[in-house]
C-alpha cells in the first residue's frame, strides 16, 4: 500500500460474529474511507444487519475493527457513538412515547448541555417534514417519518461515519428519495456513509463503492462505476455451491 | 436390514441405571441402619428430614421439573397437619384412625394443590409466585382465626400413630418408609414421558406444544400429586411435633423447601434429596447457626442462582464433564428412515393445502391471499425476501397464528385454528428457526420428548412403574435411538444437549420431529448456521424423508438448498404468491430475481 | 366510623400505591419485578425508628438517612440480583435472586432489630386526633412522588432517558445512551420511593420486620391490577385496595378481610391476567 494513501476510516478485518452458538459472519473484510459512501448489498440472511450490530458494539465479535485508527475491541455502544460512529438500526425504532424533540435530545445525551439545542436544530433543519412536528409524539408520525427521525437522531452527533440499515424498508418511493438526498449531501460535508440496502439500483446510484455479502462473507467488492456490475451481483447472490 | 446396534441402547440404559441407583441405595442403607449408630437426638433430625422430603419430593415435580415458582407450598403442609390432627383428635367429629385421617388429608391436599397451582396456567411467573405466597399467609391466618376447629393460637395436638409406629424409632421407620416410597415414585415419573414433558414445558414450551404436549392436564396431575404428598407430610409433621400451632408454619419453612430444590438442581431427584438433608441437618451442627439459618439459606440460594444454577445435580454430573470429541461430523444414515417412518395405516398420498389464506397484523398484510399445496412424498420450498411472510405461513399451518380468511386443509378437512398442540396428533411436525430444546436434558431425552403422545401408560402407571410404563419406555428409547442414528447423532445420545454445537442441535430437532412419524414435516430455515457440507447432508436427509412418504415444507433463505432438493418452489413477496413452479422455472423467472435483488 | 374507614383506607392505600410504584420503576428499567420492593417499605419504617427514635437524630436527618438506606438497597438489588441474571438465558432467575436478597435483608432485620413491632416516632409534635398525621403523611408522600415523577419524566433529560429505556432498550443502547447507569439510577430512585413509603407509613404500620412480606404482597396487587409499569393504574388500584381492605375489616374482621382481598385479587387476575388497565402481551414464535 502506497505510503501517501490515507488510512481508511473504518477498517474491518476477519470479522466473525453471531448469536449465541449460531455463527453468522465468517471472516468479513471491509474498509470505508473518510467521506466515502459504501453500499453493502446481499440476500436475506447473509448477515448485513449482524455486521452493523457487531461494529456498533451491540453484539460480541472476534477479528479486528479499527475506527479512525482506534481499535474498537471491547468498546461499548456508547463509546463507539462518542467516537463518531452512528448506527441507525433497522425498523425505524424511535421512542414512540416521547416527542420528536425529545427523541433528538436523547441522541444528544452525551453532548454538553449548551450544545444540545443547537445540534438538534441542525438535525431538524435537514428534515423540514419532521421539524414541523417537533412537539408531537413520535407515535403520531407515519412509518416513513419515523425513519427520517431515526436518521436525524444519527446525525445529531455529527458522526464521521453514519451506518444505515435498510432505511428504505417500509418507505414510499418519495420518502426514500428524501432520505437518499440527505445521504448524498452528507458526502459533501465529509461524513462517510455505510448503506445497507435492498434497493440495489438506488444504492448503486449513490455509492462510491459496493460490497456484496452472502452467507456470512464478502463475495464481491467493486467500484460503482465498473462495467457489468448488475450481472456480477446477480451471480454473487444466487451462485450455487454445487451442481444439482 | 441393518441393525441399529440394539445392544448399545440397552447398554446405555443399563449402565446409567446402575450409576443412578447407587447413591439412592447408599442412602437407603444408611437410613435403615441409622438406629445402630445414631442416638435419639439424630433420630428426631432424621425423622424430620424424611418428613420434609416427603413434601419436597412432590414439590420437586412442580418447581424442579415443571419450573413453576410455587414459593408458598407450606400452605399445604399446614392444611395437611391440621386436617390430620383435627380428624384424629375428634374435636369436630368422632375421632378417626390416624391412617384414615392421613388419607383424607391427602385428598384435601390434592384438591388444594390443584387450586393453588392452577393459576400458573394463566399467570406470569412472578405473579404466580406472589399468589402462592399470599395463599400461604391466608391459610395460616385462617388457622389462627378458626378457633373452634383449629384451636386458634392455642393449637391442637398432633395425631399419634398406633403400634409399632408409636415409639420414636418406630415412627422414624414409618416416615422413612414413606420417604423411600416417594423417592421411588417421583424417580419413576422423572424417567417417564411425563417427567420429560414437564421439562419440555419448562424450557421449550413452544416446542412442547408442537410435540403435542398439553400443559393444563399435565400440570393438573402434578399439582394433585404434589398437594397430596405435601398434606401427608403435614400429618407426619404434626405427629412429630406432638402439638401444632399456626406459628409453626412460617414462611421460613416454605423457603427451606423451595431452596432445597434449587440447591439440589432442577430435573433431578437426588439433588433435592441431598439438598433437603443438608438444609435440615445444617443448623444442628452449630447452635448459633439456628437463628441465622434462614439468612444462610437465602445466601445459599443467591450463590446458587448466580454461580451455579445447576445446583448439586450439576456438581454430581460427572458424565457430562468428560470432553466431547472435537471435529465431530454429523453423518446421517437415511437408509434407516424406512424403518422409522413406516407407511401410515391410512394409506399414502395426501396433501396439505392453503386456500386464499390471509392474515394481517395491524395494518400490515403478512399473508395476502396465499395458495399453497404440499403433497406427500414431495419437498415444497418456500422462499422470499425478509418480511415476505414465510415464517408466518409456517406458523399458520402449525397453529400458532389463526388466519383471518381462507382455509388450511389436511386431506380436504379444515385444520382447526390455533390448536397447536393438536397438530402433532395429526402427524404434522415442525422445527424452529432457533432450535428449541431442553438444555439440561440429554440429546436422547430431548428426542424422546418427540414421542410423548405415542405413550400409552397413564400417570399412575408411571408413578408405580407398572409393566405398561416400562414397555412404553423401552419402545420410546429404541425409536429415539433409531431417529438419532438416522440423522447421524447416535454417538451424542447421552450428552447434555446444551453442550452441542448449533448444527447438531438442528439435527436433534429434526430427529425429534421424526418421532411423530410425520405425514407432513415443516422445516423453518434449517440451513441457517450450517456449513456447506452440513447443508449438503441436510439436503440428502430431507430428500430421504420425502422419499419415505412424508410431505415436506422447506422455508429457507439458502437459495442453493432450495434449488437442489425441492420438487416445487413457491416464492413469496409481501405475503403474496409471486411465482410458483419447479426450481428451474423459478431460477430464470425475471421477477423473482428482481424481488431477491430488490428491484 | 365511615370517616375512619376512609382515612385509614386511603392512607394505607397510598402506601400500597407507593410500593406498587417502586415495583413499576424497577420494572420499567429492567423488565423484571423484584421481591425487594416490599422489603424497602419495611426498611423505611425500621430505619426511621432506628435513627429518630432510638438514636435521637433530628427528624430531617433521620428521614434522609432512611431514604439513603433505601437507595443503597435499590442499588444493591440492581448490581447483585438483577444485572447478573439479565444476561442469562433462563428468563426467570430474577425471581429467585431478588427473593434471596429480600429474604437476607428480612432475616437480618429480624435478628438485629427484633421480631416485635417497635413504635415509630411521632414526626410532628401536634396533638393526636382527627385527621391525624399518620393518615396525611402517606397521602402527602404519595402525592409528592406522583408529582415528582411527572416532573422528572416530562422535564428532565434523564427522566426521558428512563422512558426511552423502558420502551426500547435495544434502540436506547444503539443510540449510545448509558443503559447500565440509567438502570442503576432507576433502581436507586425506586429504593428511595420504597423507603419513603415505609417512612411516611411508619406511624401507621410501626417499625416491624413483618411488614416486609405484607407489603411485598399488598404492594404488588396495585401493579397486577393496574397494569405492569403503569403508575397511574397503580395509584388508583392502590387506593381502591386500601378502601376495600378497611371496609372488609370493618364488616367481617381482620382475618377474613385478608381472605376477601386475596380472593378478589385472584379472581380478577385470572379473569384478566394483564390487569384491568394493562395491555395483553403478544406471543412470539
Amino acid at each position: 500500500m502506497p505510503i501517501s494513501a490515507a488510512d481508511p476510516l473504518l477498517d474491518i478485518a476477519g470479522l466473525s460474529s453471531g448469536y449465541g452458538k449460531i455463527g453468522v459472519l465468517h471472516g468479513v473484510n471491509l474498509t470505508i474511507g473518510t467521506g466515502e459512501v459504501v453500499a453493502l448489498l446481499g440476500p436475506n440472511g447473509a448477515g448485513k444487519t449482524t455486521l452493523l450490530r457487531a461494529v456498533s458494539g451491540l453484539l460480541p465479535w472476534s477479528g479486528s475493527v479499527r475506527f479512525g485508527g482506534r481499535d474498537l475491541a471491547g468498546a461499548s455502544p456508547r463509546d463507539i457513538v462518542k467516537a463518531g460512529l452512528a448506527p441507525v438500526v433497522e425498523g425505524h425504532r424511535v421512542f414512540t412515547q416521547l416527542a420528536v424533540l425529545d427523541n433528538l435530545l436523547l441522541a444528544a445525551y452525551d453532548l454538553p448541555r449548551g450544545e444540545r439545542a443547537a445540534r438538534v436544530e441542525e438535525a431538524l433543519g435537514l428534515f423540514p417534514e419532521i421539524a414541523a412536528k417537533r412537539h408531537e409524539r413520535a407515535a403520531a408520525l407515519s412509518g416513513g417519518q419515523q425513519q427520517i427521525l431515526a436518521v436525524a437522531q444519527g446525525l445529531v452527533r455529527r458522526p464521521r461515519l453514519l451506518m444505515l440499515d435498510e432505511p428504505s424498508a417500509g418507505l414510499s418511493p418519495v420518502l426514500v428519495d428524501r432520505v437518499l438526498v440527505v445521504v448524498r449531501r452528507l458526502r459533501e460535508t465529509g461524513t462517510a456513509v455505510l448503506l445497507v440496502e435492498q434497493l440495489i439500483e438506488k444504492a448503486l446510484a449513490l455509492a462510491d463503492r459496493v460490497y456484496a455479502l452472502a452467507r456470512g462473507a464478502i463475495v464481491l467488492e467493486a467500484g460503482t462505476g465498473e462495467a457489468d456490475l448488475p450481472h456480477r451481483l446477480e451471480h454473487a447472490y444466487l451462485a450455487t455451491a454445487h451442481v444439482n | 436390514m441393518t441393525q441399529v446396534r440394539p445392544s448399545r441402547a440397552d447398554a446405555l440404559g443399563a449402565t446409567s441405571t446402575l450409576g443412578v441407583a447407587l447413591p439412592f441405595l447408599a442412602l437407603l442403607v444408611i437410613g435403615v441402619t441409622l438406629p445402630l449408630f445414631g442416638g435419639g437426638y439424630w433420630g428426631v433430625i432424621a425423622t424430620r428430614a424424611c418428613v420434609y422430603w416427603v413434601l419436597v419430593s412432590g414439590l420437586n415435580l412442580v418447581v424442579g421439573f415443571a419450573g413453576q415458582i410455587a414459593i408458598g407450598w407450606v400452605a399445604l403442609l399446614t392444611l395437611g397437619a391440621y386436617t390430620t390432627s383435627v380428624l384424629a383428635a375428634g374435636n369436630v367429629m368422632p375421632s378417626l384412625s390416624p391412617y384414615l385421617a392421613l388419607a383424607i388429608a391427602a385428598v384435601v391436599g390434592a384438591i388444594f394443590g390443584l387450586i393453588v397451582g392452577l393459576p400458573a396456567l394463566r399467570l406470569r411467573t412472578f405473579y404466580f409466585a406472589i399468589t402462592t405466597l399470599g395463599f400461604a399467609t391466608i391459610v395460616t391466618q385462617v388457622a389462627l382465626a378458626w378457633q373452634s376447629v383449629t384451636g386458634g393460637g392455642v393449637g391442637v395436638a398432633g395425631p399419634i400413630f398406633p403400634k409399632p409406629f408409636d415409639s420414636q424409632w418406630g415412627f422414624y421407620y414409618f416416615c422413612f418408609g414413606l420417604a423411600a416410597i416417594c423417592t421411588w415414585m417421583t424417580a419413576n415419573i422423572a424417567a417417564s414421558r411425563f417427567g420429560r414433558a414437564l421439562t419440555a414445558i419448562r424450557d421449550a414450551e413452544v416446542a412442547a406444544e408442537a410435540c403435542g404436549i398439553a400443559k393444563p392436564p399435565l400440570l393438573a396431575l402434578v399439582f394433585l400429586f404434589s398437594g397430596a404428598v405435601a398434606a401427608i407430610a403435614g400429618g407426619l409433621f404434626a405427629s412429630l411435633q406432638s402439638y401444632i400451632t399456626p406459628d409453626a408454619f412460617t414462611l421460613d419453612l416454605s423457603v427451606l423447601f423451595f431452596i432445597a430444590i434449587l440447591i439440589g438442581g432442577r430435573s433431578s431427584i437426588l439433588g433435592p434429596l441431598l439438598g433437603t438433608i443438608l438444609l435440615t441437618v445444617l443448623p444442628e451442627f452449630a447452635a448459633p447457626l439456628v437463628a441465622w439459618s434462614t439468612f444462610l439459606y437465602a445466601v445459599l440460594l443467591l450463590v446458587i442462582v448466580l454461580a451455579m444454577p445447576g445446583g448439586i445435580a450439576e456438581l454430581l454430573d460427572f458424565k457430562n464433564r468428560r470432553p466431547l470429541e472435537s471435529g465431530r461430523a454429523i453423518v446421517p444414515r437415511p437408509e434407516l428412515l424406512d424403518r422409522l417412518l413406516a407407511a401410515p395405516a391410512d394409506g399414502g398420498a395426501g396433501a396439505l393445502t392453503l386456500e386464499q389464506v390471509a392474515l394481517a397484523f395491524g395494518g400490515v398484510h403478512a399473508i395476502d391471499g396465499l395458495d399453497l399445496e404440499i403433497r406427500s412424498g414431495q419437498i415444497h420450498g418456500l422462499i422470499g425476501p425478509n418480511g415476505s411472510g414465510k415464517t408466518t405461513t409456517l406458523n399458520v399451518i402449525s397453529g400458532y397464528y389463526a388466519q383471518q380468511s381462507g382455509a388450511v386443509r389436511l386431506n380436504g378437512a379444515a385444520l382447526p385454528v390455533l390448536e397447536r398442540h393438536r397438530r402433532a396428533h395429526m402427524r404434522i411436525a415442525r422445527t424452529f428457526q432457533t432450535p428449541r430444546i431442553v438444555g439440561s436434558a440429554s440429546v436422547l431425552q430431548n428426542v424422546m420428548i418427540g414421542g410423548t403422545i405415542d405413550g400409552k401408560c397413564t400417570f399412575v402407571e408411571s408413578l408405580l412403574s407398572l409393566p405398561r410404563h416400562r414397555r412404553d419406555e423401552v419402545l420410546l428409547r429404541d425409536t429415539a435411538m433409531l431417529a438419532l442414528s438416522a440423522v447421524g447423532l447416535e454417538r451424542l445420545a447421552p450428552v447434555r444437549a446444551d453442550r452441542l454445537q448449533h448444527s447438531e442441535l438442528r439435527f436433534t430437532e429434526i430427529a425429534r420431529a421424526l418421532m411423530l412419524r410425520p405425514a407432513f414435516l415443516l422445516l423453518d430455515e434449517p440451513a441457517a448456521g450450517l456449513s456447506a457440507e452440513e447443508i449438503g447432508r441436510l439436503g440428502a436427509l430431507v430428500v430421504a424423508i420425502a422419499r419415505a412418504g412424508t410431505g415436506v415444507l422447506l422455508v429457507e433463505h439458502h437459495a442453493d438448498l432450495i434449488f437442489d432438493i425441492c420438487h416445487h418452489v413457491t416464492v413469496l413477496n409481501l405475503g403474496k404468491n409471486l411465482a410458483a413452479g419447479t426450481p428451474a422455472d423459478i431460477r430464470s423467472h425475471r421477477e423473482v430475481v428482481n424481488a431477491y435483488l430488490g428491484g | 366510623m365511615v370517616e375512619s374507614i376512609v382515612s385509614t383506607g386511603l392512607a394505607i392505600g397510598c402506601i400500597y400505591a407507593l410500593i406498587g410504584i417502586t415495583y413499576n420503576v424497577m420494572f420499567s428499567a429492567s423488565r423484571v419485578f423484584s421481591f425487594t420492593a416490599g422489603t424497602l417499605g419495611m426498611l423505611g419504617g425500621v430505619l426511621g425508628s432506628l435513627f429518630i427514635g432510638r438514636l435521637g437524630l433530628p427528624v430531617a436527618v433521620g428521614f434522609l438517612l432512611a431514604l439513603a438506606g433505601g437507595v443503597l438497597l435499590g442499588i444493591v438489588t440492581e448490581i447483585v440480583a438483577v444485572r447478573p441474571v439479565l444476561k442469562s438465558l433462563d428468563q426467570h432467575l430474577y425471581v429467585l435472586s431478588t427473593l434471596a436478597l429480600a429474604l437476607m435483608v428480612q432475616q437480618f432485620t429480624a435478628i438485629e432489630w427484633g421480631t416485635e413491632a417497635r413504635p415509630f416516632p411521632r414526626l410532628f409534635d401536634i396533638a393526636r386526633g382527627g385527621f391525624d398525621q399518620e393518615f396525611w403523611l402517606p397521602m402527602l408522600a404519595c402525592l409528592t412522588v406522583i408529582v415528582g415523577l411527572e416532573l422528572l419524566y416530562r422535564h428532565t433529560l434523564i427522566g426521558r432517558a428512563f422512558l426511552a429505556i423502558a420502551e426500547d432498550t435495544y434502540a436506547a443502547r444503539a443510540l449510545g445512551l448509558p443503559e447500565r447507569s440509567l438502570r442503576m439510577a432507576s433502581y436507586a430512585l425506586a429504593g428511595a420511593i420504597g423507603a419513603l413509603a415505609g417512612f411516611a407509613g411508619g406511624e401507621m404500620l410501626l417499625a416491624f420486620f413483618g411488614n416486609g412480606p405484607m407489603l411485598t404482597f399488598y404492594g404488588f396487587v396495585p401493579v397486577a391490577l393496574g397494569g405492569m409499569g403503569n403508575n397511574r393504574g397503580a395509584v388508583v388500584a392502590g387506593l381502591l385496595l386500601g378502601l376495600f381492605q378497611q371496609t372488609a375489616n370493618f364488616l367481617v374482621g381482620g382475618i377474613f378481610a385478608s381472605v376477601a382481598v386475596f380472593t378478589v385479587f385472584i379472581i380478577v387476575l385470572l379473569a384478566r391476567p394483564e390487569g384491568l388497565a394493562g395491555a395483553a402481551v403478544q406471543r412470539r414464535v
